[in-house]
């Protein structure tokens, strides 16, 4: 089967981060940039996949600056079969989940996995809309996916508020990863050897005759406020004492 | 802190990534770890394990027999990566010099023998060259090996040998002809010394524990050979001709030792800045403002610059088969300047920590015997300056 997967370029969640003082973004000097962590979950999952099913192929996504082939030649690397960028400035989720249908229009695979979320915008969008752009049917937050022995249905397993909730579809479908889903393989030297010689193939968005104009605008991006530090304390006496008379809150 | 180097390509900071991840498990116990290197005198077997699975016994070995042939510039990021995290293994150094050599020069038997089960991490190999009268200068080793029908007798004594109780074979430098012999029949001293894998349990090899310092992970032995058989198949090179071969490992040995000098040295420097930013003596600001324990910490990060460019460049020259002259000037320089640069690192780092410095739980004293090593093996400072001076320079030789 032919897999299908998104890899996103995001900073380093263990980079600092500050924000421009004119609010308009973040500053991206001098930041590690790393495949979106739930994105580098669904690569494992589709790799797994792959192992279990022969003949599999497993495709990546990314959309963005050329920079951004650095992250699909990790996911190389990991073991997935050939890349695909598509080069474009910063796109809104609804101009992502567009230039995705196109590309499976095009590619045809029998399922897309996708992070839930990227952990730079945290939109938690693209999945869901891709889903309804295609007309096909959806399993998000996935903790467990689990494939029918003819490859014609997925059952998965999602991570809702108070439990788990298992859905079953027929495919093609889209499936965004969890956390939980799996502890993705890091790529060891043969496979970043081995991904010297995969195709990552570079397509303009401007080819792909999607209409992308954004639909949402960064108005104004500003920190969190700063916390201020912690006070120790010597004894539970004094713990018990401060949140009665200090923080009130027992 | 930020790890780019002049030229640093995207497939280095991948193996920079590949050693993070293969290294997060073991930092979480990095305590644990340092004790069994303490106490047990060797590195966990999970470790090799975990090295193994991320293919870095294979960087020198060709795609045929199993490896990546990635070369010496990967090899160097993954022993700069390690260290940097505070973590290496002396048989890794050992076994990648080895594999180098065994590909470089061996015959196609020997490679079909050992160097596919040194990609999978199935063996370990040691080194053993020096000898107690033979030392920097390695042409006055009088271990012999002698050939006698299908095999090799080997008898002899070497010194300073690491790890060889954790290997499965050492690699062993023995004359094959007396020094007697070659000085009366004209030859040059390089001449009639030949390379050989030998089992490091075969009958006649004999340990002797020597009472070292400074090698974690791995205790020194002298190793007693006594007609030991090696067959044929295990010379690696031409009998005779191993002059050459062992001289094509020095370079890169001093390339791999100068990338993990520049990685202890940057695990050092993280640890004394931590430790800056958060220690309060005096008033509210921590240690770190004081420009006495801040410049030095500055001058380090300055000089891992140097001295990873240097190294790099060195490990560049070998993998693009630049000349073994001028790949060995580079080699040589970074090895010189890396290793000082360790040590002042390990100095400093103490000294930023305190009396905390010298508390084993803190884990930079260590460091203090470690780095030290390096000004003395596997070559010393002052012979560096010598080959500088002579061949560089082109000034007389003092010795």
């Amino acid at each position: 089967m032919k897999i299908l997967v998104t890899v996103k370029r995001v900073p380093d969640p263990e980079t600092s981060i500050k924000v421009k003082p004119d609010g308009t973004g973040i500053v991206t000097d001098n930041i590690k940039w790393v495949v979106n962590p739930f994105d580098e979950i669904g690569v494992e999952e589709a790799l797994r996949i792959k192992e279990k099913v022969a003949g599999s192929e497993v495709v990546l996504v990314s959309i963005g600056d050329k920079v951004a082939q650095e992250q699909l030649r990790t996911g190389l690397a990991m073991g997935a079969d050939r890349a695909i960028l598509v080069l474009a400035d910063d796109l809104d989720p609804l101009g992502v989940a567009r230039v995705l249908a196109k590309l499976v229009d095009d590619e045809k695979p029998d399922l897309i996995i996708m992070g839930k979320q990227a952990i730079d915008d945290d939109s938690n969008a693209v999945g869901q809309m891709l889903a309804e752009l295609l007309g096909w049917p959806q399993g998000t937050f996935a903790s467990q996916i689990e494939l029918s022995d003819d490859q014609k249905s997925a059952s998965v397993t999602r991570e809702v508020d108070g439990g788990l909730e298992t859905l079953s579809f027929p495919l093609p479908g889209v499936i965004t990863a969890d956390l939980r889903l799996n502890e993705p393989r890091y790529a060891s030297l043969p496979g970043i050897m081995k991904a010297r010689k995969k195709e990552l193939k570079e397509i303009p968005v401007a080819d792909l005759g999607v209409d992308v104009t954004p639909r949402v605008t960064i108005t104004k991006m500003e920190p969190p406020p700063s916390r201020e530090a912690g006070k120790i304390v010597a004894s539970v006496e004094e713990l018990v004492n401060l949140l009665h008379t200090e923080a009130k809150v027992i | 802190m930020h790890t780019y180097t002049f030229g640093q390509s995207d497939e280095q900071a991948m193996i920079r990534d590949t050693c993070a991840r293969m290294l997060r498990p073991f930092e979480s116990r990095h305590q644990e770890f340092e004790r069994s290197l303490a106490q047990e005198g060797r590195v966990p077997e999970e470790f090799w394990q975990a090295m193994t699975e991320a293919g870095l016994l294979g960087a020198f070995i060709p795609e045929a027999y199993g490896g990546t042939a990635m070369g010496l510039t990967a090899g160097a990021t993954a022993c700069d990566a390690m260290a940097s995290k505070g973590f290496g293994h002396p048989l890794y150094l050992l076994t990648s010099m080895d594999a180098l050599c065994i590909a470089n020069a061996g015959s196609d038997a020997v490679k079909d023998k050992f160097l596919p089960k040194i990609a999978t991490g199935e063996i370990k190999m040691a080194f053993a060259i020096t000898e107690a009268n033979a030392g920097t200068n390695s042409f006055r080793m009088t271990t012999r090996a002698k050939r006698a029908g299908d095999h090799f007798v080997l008898d002899g004594e070497k010194t300073f040998i690491t790890g060889i109780d954790q290997s499965d074979y050492v690699m062993v430098i023995a004359r094959t002809r007396s020094r007697d012999e070659i000085k009366s029949a004209g030859l040059p001293k390089t001449a009639c010394l030949s390379v050989f894998v030998v089992d490091s349990h075969a009958p006649g090899v004999e340990l002797t524990p020597l009472p070292m310092r400074a090698i974690e992970g791995a205790r020194q032995f002298t190793v007693h050979f006594d007609a030991v058989k090696v067959p044929l198949e295990n010379l690696v090179g031409e009998e005779h001709a191993g002059g050459a071969v062992m001289f094509s490992t020095l370079n890169p040995e001093r390339i791999l030792i100068a990338a993990g000098a520049c990685g202890q040295t940057e695990y050092l420097l993280d640890r004394a800045i931590d430790y800056a930013g958060q220690r309060v003596v005096f008033g509210e600001k921590p240690i770190g403002a004081y420009q006495a324990i801040q410049h030095p910490l500055a001058d380090l990060r300055i000089r891992i610059e140097a001295a990873r460019g240097l190294t790099y460049k060195a490990a560049a020259a070998y993998d693009a088969k630049v000349d073994a002259a001028e790949t060995g000037m580079y080699a040589n320089m970074a090895k010189y300047l890396s290793t000082d640069l360790a040590i002042d690192a390990a100095d400093r780092a103490i000294q930023t920590h305190g009396g905390a410095g010298f508390s084993e739980d803190i884990g930079v004293i260590g460091y203090w015997e470690r780095t030290r090593l390096m000004r003395t093996a596997p070559i010393s400072k002052e012979m560096i300056l010598n080959y500088v001076g002579e061949h560089i320079l082109g000034l007389p030789r003092s010795y």
